[in-house]
């Protein structure tokens, strides 16, 4: 451990456990996910910076969302970003869950993902490279220790607008509120 | 591919166009009615997978036209595509289901009733296969405009930040 960082571990113990530990849960969506073998074995080895895959999304506190999404998709990833325990961080990776990408006509494939879900950063690329995900967690690092990571705070605030937009598209969810839909205001 | 069989096809069936445009290959146009006769007869003959049921749409002609692609397992002779294709009227959007004769014909069917809108009379169960919302129109149909139904349906949810 760097001895400039000990301080930091007494101030905010909770953010640097946080920060050293983010587990991705292993979901594969569109073509990115062909990164992330190579990320996390020995050619790149995620590991290092405390980034490995978990199976299930209740161990997990990072999601990568690797790609396109299409309408089936996206109901995987709401109910695994459901399941997934607080504090919880997600990346979305390339062009398509940004704007589309080159899917920004397709019938089936939704075109913003924050409409549906936050997400803390983007990896720009089609696809980036590993590289690219090692700045992301790093730079996830910084906001976490600023407290600009604060995506899932803003899912429980925002619920009944992210559940609406949800709605929209596929009519009645078959699983209830994770969060009391009412305003807290009134 | 032996001129043989695209004898006898031709002399069996009434309203048959075979032509073989390459080794390995016979296109067989056939009328409506005819065509679970023909992929029974094939399937007689040795050709026991159907490989795929495509569809075509041609918008001007106002016709779907269906493509059934049959090979051979059995017969190693025999690994070649029979490509059978079938006009049917596009109004209607209805056929007779290709289960009786080959089982796997179920799937592709449902797919070409999600995608195309058409009707197979005689099909257990003609649901969702992949899409999880309901369109008016078809999407694989030509008259489906994408860029106005993205417009119209993902566009139109709003950003949860400019909510207060």
């Amino acid at each position: 451990m760097d001895r400039t960082s000990i301080k930091k571990w007494f101030k905010a113990p909770d953010k640097m456990g946080h920060k050293y530990s983010l587990w991705a849960v292993y979901f594969c969506t569109g073509c990115g996910i062909i990164e992330v073998p190579p990320v996390i074995t020995s050619r790149w080895d995620a590991e290092r910076f405390g980034v490995i895959p978990v199976a299930t999304p209740r161990q997990a506190n990072l999601f990568l969302i690797t790609g396109y999404v299409s309408l089936k998709t996206l109901k995987a990833i709401i109910r695994t970003y459901e399941l997934m325990p607080d504090p919880k961080y997600t990346v979305g990776f390339g062009s398509c869950p940004i704007n589309g990408g080159m899917y920004w006509d397709s019938y089936n494939t939704i075109k913003h993902l924050d409409k549906y879900i936050p997400i803390d950063g983007w990896i720009s690329g089609c696809m980036p490279r590993p590289e690219a995900i090692f700045v992301a967690v790093t730079h996830l690092w910084t906001m976490i220790d600023k407290g600009m990571a604060t995506g899932y705070i803003k899912y429980r605030e925002k619920y009944r607008y992210y559940r609406q937009n949800q709605e929209k598209l596929f009519g009645k969810l078959e699983w209830p509120p994770l969060y009391p839909m009412e305003d807290k205001n009134g | 591919m032996d001129e043989s069989l695209k004898k006898e096809l031709e002399t069996t069936f009434r309203n048959v166009l075979v032509s073989l445009p390459e080794d390995n290959r016979m296109v067989v146009a056939a009328s409506e009615e005819t065509v679970l006769s023909i992929l029974s007869f094939l399937k007689n003959k040795g050709y026991d997978h159907l490989e795929l049921i495509s569809c075509v749409d041609w918008i001007e002609e106002k016709k779907f036209e269906l493509v059934y692609i049959l090979t051979s397992y059995s017969e190693k002779e025999m690994r070649k595509h029979i490509i059978l294709k079938t006009k049917i009227s596009r109004e209607k959007s209805e056929f007779k289901t290709a289960i009786s004769v080959f089982e796997n014909a179920e799937p592709y069917e449902r797919e070409l009733h999600e995608l195309f809108g058409i009707n197979f009379k005689g099909h257990p169960r003609l649901t969702h296969l992949f899409l999880e919302r309901d369109y008016k129109i078809p999407p694989f149909r030509k008259d489906f405009n994408t860029r106005e139904y993205v417009k119209e349906v993902f566009d139109k949810i709003p950003f949860v930040e400019d909510k207060k």
